[in-house]
């Protein structure tokens, strides 16, 4: 009864001729899909207005706001106080280009990013296969596994800071009873490997999370089947598990991605703050170095609309590529 | 007069207000009666612990104004802070700034020259009293911009067993002669560690041997003589003592510290037989050093028969722009009670800065301070040494600290190995020169 009421009190109001704030949230959507399929949800597009704006506040304030001020400073070149601003055009941009420091960056980021997603994947691939041959103590095995995305990416850095201190670091005294000349503050790669191991060890636990759910998901009877057929356990991950898992991949591919071009600047800032000589400055390291710490704001907002149109282009061309080759219907 | 009157006004309507208040609540709405300003500060450690006795001090002094203290990182977050909060509105009255960003300051259009503001507000400071290099830095057009309030100068610190035991005195007064007392330290197996790099060794190992042996650093009198200054640091006998610092540092003779490691903590801890950094140190290394420690003059090259003046560091008092007249009268006063001498001897003693005014130094040499600690007597006799030139009078430069930090970038590079000591140092330079261009641009005709 009550439900039967709602709709016909809902199709009254559709049918009386909008008014006010109503007729001006309707114009919002078009006309011509009132026919259509999907307006058939929404008769009072006023509720779909009121729906969509949390996120649609939480973009203006956190995306668009945000991207217009770069947009804004980065055709500029401005004194830190916002005193004297002045029009430069694309010399920010000529400038960024021209910067070896800046190339080299772009190159440590290609090649971070790349291993770094490589080697978090294929840890977290093993771990989770692992998991399911665990029989005794499952719950420990998979708890010490998470226990690094509950620790703040700072505070990781500061303890593989430590850990690989060439002084008094105990990892640093065992690589170099090893005999291996283990130095991140003087040797750029060493730095490299460290910052690489820190992104991977505080990554791992995140793609594990959602590599256990997909292997869950796997139906049981199909690797029976495999079983009976005589195939082993590693066979079985490659041939039965693993095409089936395939989209959760594709996922995390593109989270590994943003994590490692975006949400390394903490372990970076703890580890080797971009050093030693820029060995380990990424491009979203060097857009806060440039900003927030030399005050360039013009090139720094330059280096994040570069860093903004990589990141659409990139998930676009990921989408597209991928997507036709990822079985999606599980 | 006017101002004078007009401050009688109000301590007369305070006091009243006061009296009316004490009879009804008991005293209780006080604290509100007091003008409140923040003041943002880069000290931390055992020194933020002396600036929040110093701040304790002056709101106990007098009960028209309160100072509340901000630590806000280290002077390079600091002016990151304030410059975001002075975009919005939101800064602080009173900031502590690194000499390094004089000029930014100087220039930044958001300052009240703490001349024009101690005049405005009534108060009285000689000037003149202000130590030699650091008046000649602080003051422009004879109006002081800022009121210097920590100022330091680097010092040579060493470990006085490891000398003794190696045989020596103390260190040598030349760079070829201490070298050579580096390497027998190593050599004879009193240290693995002869000395310990201070991450600001620009500063000292750079700038302040430009000016102690009077090299030129940039052109234009090192941006005394205008915003056109060009540095020329990459032609100079820099390049050979970058070149033996690269050396010291191959040999293990120099030990760069990196990050979570402090190379204060290398030298207090008796790891490390010398340490180039600021007087500033004493603080540290009086509360942690357990061995018997010394300090001298920072060395000088053998040919250069009469070193000069080191450079000043440290940093000064600012006040923002954009405040009201009664907190700016707070800002005034507690600059006020900063500058007095016995303020500035208590500071001096508790840190290790340098007494900033004649009148303090005097005091501390009255007191006898100095002959308690010889030692704290260096980086002013250093800093007053001879007669200044145009190479080590100070260095001004506009966005100085993105130079630095680009210098620190490209030497890092040669501590790797990935470029020479003359690469490095024209890369420096070449990008250093575009920072000073990019700056002139924006602020031509200041």
């Amino acid at each position: 009864m009550l439900a039967s009421d709602a709709i016909t009190n809902r199709e009254d109001a559709a049918t009386r001729p909008p008014t006010g704030f109503k007729a001006w949230t309707r114009r919002l959507v078009p006309v011509a899909s009132d026919a259509g399929l999907k307006s058939a949800h929404f008769r009072k597009p006023g509720i779909a207005v009121w729906l969509l704006a949390p996120q649609l506040l939480i973009l203006l304030f956190f995306f668009f706001i945000p991207s217009w001020k770069a947009l804004s400073l980065a055709f500029v070149q401005v004194d830190p106080f916002g005193g004297t601003v002045l029009f430069v055009g694309l010399d920010n941009f000529t400038r960024l280009f021209a910067s070896a420091s800046y190339r080299s960056s772009a190159v440590l980021t290609f090649w971070f990013t790349i291993i770094q997603n490589v080697a978090t994947l294929s840890i977290a691939g093993l771990l989770a296969f692992a998991t399911d041959q665990v029989i005794r103590g499952r719950f420990v095995y998979k708890s010490v596994i998470l226990l690094p995305y509950a620790i703040a990416p700072v505070i990781s850095g500061v303890l593989w800071a430590f850990l690989f201190n060439p002084t008094v670091g105990p990892m640093a005294q065992f690589l170099h009873s090893l005999g291996l000349p283990w130095d991140p503050n003087r040797r750029p790669f060493d730095a490299q490997v460290l910052i690489t191991v820190a992104a991977v060890w505080k990554h791992v636990c995140y793609d594990y999370i959602f590599m256990v759910a997909a292997l869950l998901a796997v139906p049981q009877s199909l690797i029976e089947a495999a079983a009976l057929d005589g195939a082993r356990p590693v066979r079985r991950f490659f041939t039965v598990s693993l095409p089936i898992i395939a989209p959760t991949i594709f996922f995390l591919v593109v989270m590994n991605f943003t994590y490692g071009l975006f949400d390394t600047f903490a372990i970076i800032d703890a580890v080797t703050k971009g050093g030693p000589g820029g060995a380990t400055n990424t491009l979203v390291y060097k857009v806060y170095q440039d900003g927030f710490v030399l005050l360039d704001l013009g090139s720094s907002a330059a280096q994040s609309i570069i860093l903004m149109a990589l990141a659409i282009v990139f998930t676009i061309l990921q989408f597209r590529a991928i997507e036709r080759k990822v079985n999606y219907q599980v | 007069m006017k101002i004078l009157s007009k401050r009688a006004f109000k301590a007369c309507a305070g006091g009243v207000a006061i009296s009316l208040m004490t009879l009804q609540l008991g005293g209780t709405a006080f604290a509100q009666d007091k003008v409140s300003v923040e003041w943002w500060h880069a000290m931390s450690g055992r020194l933020g612990e002396i600036v929040d006795q110093l701040i304790a001090d002056f709101n106990e002094s007098q009960d028209q104004y309160e100072i509340v203290g901000v630590n806000k990182g280290s002077y390079a977050e600091t002016f990151a802070a304030m410059i975001a909060a002075y975009r919005v509105g939101q800064h602080p009255t009173l900031v502590q700034a690194t000499e390094r960003s004089f000029l930014t300051m100087l220039y930044s259009d958001a300052v009240v020259p703490v001349g024009e503001l101690m005049e405005q507000q009534g108060y009285e400071i000689d000037w003149d009293d202000f130590v030699g290099p650091v008046a000649d830095f602080y003051i422009v057009d004879e109006t002081p911009a800022a009121l210097p309030f920590n100022s330091s100068t680097a010092i040579l610190w060493y470990n006085v067993d490891h000398f003794r035991a190696a045989g020596f005195d103390k260190p040598a007064e030349t760079w070829q002669e201490l070298e050579t007392q580096l390497y027998a330290l190593k050599e004879q197996g009193v240290t693995d560690c002869s000395m310990a790099l201070a991450g600001d060794f620009i500063w000292s190992m750079v700038e302040g041997y430009s000016a102690i042996n009077d090299y030129p650093y940039a052109t234009k009198a090192n941006g005394y003589g205008g915003l056109d200054t060009e540095y020329i640091f990459n032609t100079t006998p820099v390049v050979g003592q970058v070149e033996r610092m690269k050396k010291w540092v191959d040999d293990d003779v120099l030990q760069i510290a990196g990050q979570g490691l402090s190379p204060t903590q290398l030298y207090t801890s008796g790891d490390c037989s010398t340490y180039i950094a600021s007087t500033a140190s004493h603080a540290a290394v009086e509360s942690g050093a357990e061995f018997d420690w010394g300090a001298t003059f920072m060395p000088h090259e053998e040919d250069v028969a009469e070193p000069k003046n080191s450079n000043i560091g440290g940093a000064a008092l600012w006040v923002l722009k954009g405040k009201s007249d009664e907190e700016q009268a707070a800002a005034a006063a507690f600059l006020d009670f900063i500058a007095k001498p016995e303020t500035q001897a208590w500071w001096s003693g508790e840190t290790g800065y340098v007494p900033v005014t004649n009148a303090a130094y005097e005091l501390m040499q009255s007191q006898g301070f100095f002959d308690e600690h010889p030692t704290r007597e260096i980086a002013i006799l250093q800093l007053t040494r001879g007669e200044p030139t145009e190479n080590s009078r100070g260095f001004r430069f506009g966005n100085s600290d993105q130079t630095f930090a680009v210098m620190n970038e490209e030497l890092q590079a040669v501590w790797t190995g990935q470029k020479s000591v003359q690469e490095a140092l024209d890369a420096s330079v070449s990008r250093g020169n575009e920072i000073l261009r990019a700056y002139e641009t924006l602020h031509a005709g200041k």
